[in-house]
């Protein structure tokens, strides 16, 4: 359930922040919702990786569905990619790798300053 | 461990974030080009989807009301003319940055900024040229003498300025993101340096060329192939003129020699073939409304974004729609409720050159007369992407820049030549815009003219009044007869240009009897005008067919002269493709598919259209026809220019068995004859092999008109093969990749009926619908309903803006 909250929030991050800010003031935000969460490393970096590589994807299709602008096709060719729909998929990749890491890491920082538990007696 | 995990992943990340912002090598950031929310995703929404009702433009003394129509033409209704050339500034760069910018940086050769080490030369070349020192000049000239344009300018300036400061990072067009470059400021500087660049684009000069056959030829058969005046010359100022003032005395100085170097160094790049113009204006007495109508197409190269942008500019004062230059203020080829005006390239050799004798290595001073003159160094710092400063130094003489020394390419290191161009004279090009927009009838015209210098052009005119007029502009050195045709020497002071025509001395007419004016390039006059005119570059067959479609309609309608301007007819075929069939005979060669296309040729109708086969079969047949009469010059192994077609086409004509067409070279003797049946061998062998790789060898297909973008490399930004007919020396100019930039036909009356259209669209963003919208309607010969808008008028607006 945490998972799929993490990943959702994400997500709306990216989509309502993202349009003002840098890709990596969205990659700072999702590691501290991530500390917040504290869900376990791979966990978060699925969750991470899915919220913003989707989101991304999702706005590439949204915005190719809504404009019909043959852009994409363009671009691939100038890039020496096959089609649009592959820059599509590696707009995904790349908005997963960001997503993905960033939130890793903040599951990894607050695992770093969890306390050992010191009230134990270890004899 | 977690200190080492946490540290590891977190250094991970970052390295990613850093990697895919850097660019990496030529291939730019990818995080931000990629990133759905700034990089080209954003690029993909047109105008109309993020219309604004409102936006805030300081600095305006009264709301401004912005008008789109459905084709995204902006109609600008300003209180005042300051405000109305800052919107015009704030809306063109809003739909144009990228492009303004990019011409800008090459007129100012600072490509080398944004592509690297490969633009370099280019760079030097438009330095070493003058253009920066021309606008310079210009801006002086503007301090000095007219404030009141430079705050037109200015407020422009600060128009464009406020869009690239708002400019958020996804709207930011998207060549900016693929070559990773950020807009800078505008000046007023860029907006003069654009009129300069103007005038490297129409200018060329073949002073080395004619140096070169002068040596070669001797001056007798020089004059045989270029002849000053071709027999049956249509000017385009009517033969019939009476020049009916006192022209000022000038002779050739009695024993001036011409230098008499051989120069095998290679010439400046030239205006590439089919750069032209058509413009005409008919009486009231020959339309069948009694209305003047005048039409204008500039034919230029053919680029995305397109050179014009469509524009209405209203003041109280007075409201012009047309054509704009994106940078320059005002309208350049349009009409307002009095006047209508158009433009066609007037060149006239305006560029010439004194090769300069310096005293010593050091080149502080050059010989002039009996004195020693000090030259000026103007050192040109021109910064390379990714690279050290380059460092030029170009020597000034008060003829102009040295162009070529041993600094650039000297391939020999004794001569330097400087560059005599009316383009470095302080100049007011802006003026005769802002004055012409705003023109109420032929006297304002002509006072409007009086301001322009560089590049000369036919400036037609017509009224509501009924006046029509054309009149020949530039600012034109006063020459004894073949000074500047060739190489000068800078230090007999008596080669130096000594005054100019005055401006009333410039060719002109005003509502001849004829009932028509026009222009397309050709000699501007008759032998009878009193001074000395010439060029390489006059042109001969449009002139022939539109004046003898002028001389022979009557009732003419806008739709007659909508056909003019589509015109397909092949007038140098029509000329020459008799007389090739003629000397071909019955002894047509064997081959595959020869019977065909000898068939193709007898029957056509000599017009190009875009389904014909035999514009294609004529096409290639007269270029290796050409080229086998001409190719024992490239032996000369020095920069020489052949002689045109229709010298060619009167040579072939007249004396087909002359000296001229023998190749000494070879043991038999050449004739026009063997010629043209040699030329038609290798016609069939080239279009099988056409035919071959390609298919279908129609007009359309095989001309290839293509629209490209001004970085050629992004092809897809690019519209190839484009359906359309017509060709070069054709009046509907469309080539491969030169053709009619804008077409406009209006008719003047109690109000003008206007149509126009441009083969691009008015948005500058591969990505938007508006990019290349109108090119279709181009392609098939139509036009948009051009008339003017009241600011009411909301019927079939896109969306409507208020600056304030």
């Amino acid at each position: 359930m945490k998972f799929i909250s993490l990943t959702i929030l994400i997500a709306l991050i990216v989509v309502f922040v993202n349009p003002f800010f840098p890709y990596w003031i969205v990659m700072i935000l999702i590691g501290i919702l991530s500390v917040a969460f504290g869900l376990k490393g791979f966990v978060s970096f699925l969750a991470g990786g899915l919220g913003m590589g989707l989101a991304w994807v999702g706005q590439t299709v949204y915005l190719s569905f809504m404009t019909g602008s043959s852009l994409p096709d363009q671009m691939a060719e100038i890039m020496g990619a096959s089609s649009g729909v592959f820059l599509s998929a590696i707009t995904g990749l790349i908005g997963f790798l960001l997503g993905a890491f960033s939130a890793y890491s903040g599951s990894l920082f607050r695992r770093m300053l969890k306390k050992r538990p010191d009230n134990i007696y270890r004899g | 461990m977690k200190y080492f995990s946490f540290l590891f992943v977190l250094g991970i990340t970052i390295a990613l974030a850093i990697y895919i912002s850097r660019p990496i090598g030529p291939i730019p950031p990818i995080a931000p080009l990629l990133d759905p929310n700034h990089g080209f995703w954003q690029n993909m929404i047109s105008e109309d989807e993020k219309a604004e009702s409102e936006i805030s433009l300081p600095g305006l003394s009264a709301p401004v009301q912005v008008n789109y129509d459905e084709h995204l033409i902006p109609h600008i209704f300003a209180q005042n003319a300051k405000d109305l050339y800052q919107a015009q500034g704030y809306i063109t760069a809003k739909h144009r940055l990228w492009q303004m910018e990019f011409q800008t940086r090459a007129a100012a050769g600072r490509l080398s900024e944004i592509v690297g080490e490969i633009a370099l030369d280019l760079d030097r070349i438009t330095r070493r040229k003058g253009l920066g020192y021309g606008a310079e000049l210009g801006l002086d000239y503007l301090k000095a003498n007219d404030q009141e344009t430079l705050e037109y300018i200015e407020s422009y300036s600060k128009g464009v300025n406020q869009y690239i400061h708002e400019l958020s990072p996804g709207e930011l067009p998207v060549e900016y993101k693929i070559l990773n470059y950020r807009p800078e400021e505008w000046t007023p500087y860029k907006t003069l340096l654009l009129l300069k660049y103007m005038s490297d684009m129409l200018v060329g000069d073949r002073d080395l060329e004619y140096t070169n056959l002068r040596k070669i030829l001797g001056a007798e058969m020089l004059d045989k192939l270029y002849p000053d005046f071709s027999e049956e010359s249509d000017p385009v100022i009517e033969k019939e003129k009476v020049w009916d003032f006192e022209p000022i005395p000038i002779e050739k100085p009695e024993g001036v020699a011409y230098p008499n170097d051989s120069l095998v160094f290679e010439p400046l790049p030239q205006p590439a073939e089919g750069i032209g113009s058509n413009n005409w204006a008919v009486s009231g007495t020959k339309t069948k409304n009694g209305r003047p109508i005048l039409a204008n197409d500039p034919h230029l190269s053919l680029n995305l974004p397109s050179l014009w942008y469509a524009l209405q500019l209203t003041t109280p004062e007075f409201s012009v729609k047309g054509a704009s230059l994106p940078g320059a203020l005002g309208i350049i080829s349009g009409f307002n409720e009095n006047v209508a005006w158009g433009v066609t390239n007037a060149t006239k050799d305006a560029r010439d050159w004194y090769k300069i004798t310096f005293r010593d290595g050091s080149r502080n001073a050059y010989k002039y007369g009996d004195e020693w003159r000090k030259t000026t160094f103007r050192i040109e710092e021109i910064k390379v992407k990714g690279k050290e400063d380059f460092l030029d130094t170009v020597v000034y003489t008060h003829y102009g820049p040295i162009v070529y020394d041993r600094n650039f390419r000297g391939d020999r290191q004794d001569v330097n030549f400087a560059l005599k161009w009316t383009v470095h004279m302080g100049s007011n090009e802006q003026k005769t815009f802002l004055s012409l927009n705003k023109a109420k009838n032929h006297q304002d015209y002509n006072q409007a003219l009086d301001h322009f210098t560089a590049p000369a052009q036919n400036f037609v005119f017509a009224s509501n009044s009924g006046d029509i007029a054309m009149r020949i502009q530039g600012k034109f050195a006063l020459k004894w007869p073949e000074q500047g045709k060739f190489f000068m020497d800078g230090s007999d002071p008596r080669m130096e240009w000594q005054q100019f025509i005055p401006n009333n001395q410039n060719p002109s007419t005003l509502n001849p009897e004829r009932g028509f004016v026009s222009s397309a390039n050709q000699r501007p006059v008759n032998s009878t005008y009193p001074y000395y005119v010439f060029d390489n570059s006059y042109e001969h067959y449009r002139n022939h067919r539109i004046n003898g479609r002028l001389r022979e309609m009557d009732q003419i309608t806008v739709e007659d002269m909508k056909e003019l301007q589509f015109d397909d007819y092949y007038q140098q075929a029509s000329e020459i493709l008799p007389t090739m069939l003629k000397l071909l005979g019955d002894q047509v060669p064997e081959g595959k598919n020869s019977q065909t296309f000898l068939k193709q040729l007898q029957n056509w109708d000599y017009y190009a259209e875009p389904n014909q086969k035999a514009p294609t079969v004529y096409h290639i047949w007269w270029d290796k026809l050409y080229n086998l009469i001409w190719e024992k010059w490239d032996e000369f192994g020095v920069a020489v220019v052949k002689p045109n077609s229709y010298r060619t086409i009167q040579l072939l004509i007249q004396e087909p068995e002359g000296e001229i067409f023998d190749n000494k070279s070879t043991s038999e003797k050449e004739t026009a004859t063997t010629l043209v049946r040699k030329s038609f061998e290798l016609m069939v062998e080239e279009l099988n092999e056409y035919i071959l790789k390609e298919g279908d060898y129609a007009w359309a297909n095989f001309k290839n008109t293509t629209i490209q973008h001004l970085v050629p490399q992004f092809n897809s930004f690019s519209k190839s093969h484009v359906y359309t007919g017509g060709g070069s020396g054709i009046v509907n100019a469309t080539s491969g990749r030169n053709g009619a930039s804008w077409r406009m036909i209006v008719e003047l009356g109690d109000s003008p009926n206007a149509h126009g259209v441009y083969p691009g669209g008015q948005s500058g963003n591969p990505g938007s619908k508006y990019y290349a919208d109108l090119l279709p309607i181009w392609a098939e010969g139509d036009y948009l309903n051009f008339d003017l808008r009241a600011p009411e008028n909301l019927e079939g607006i896109l969306f409507q803006t208020t600056l304030k």
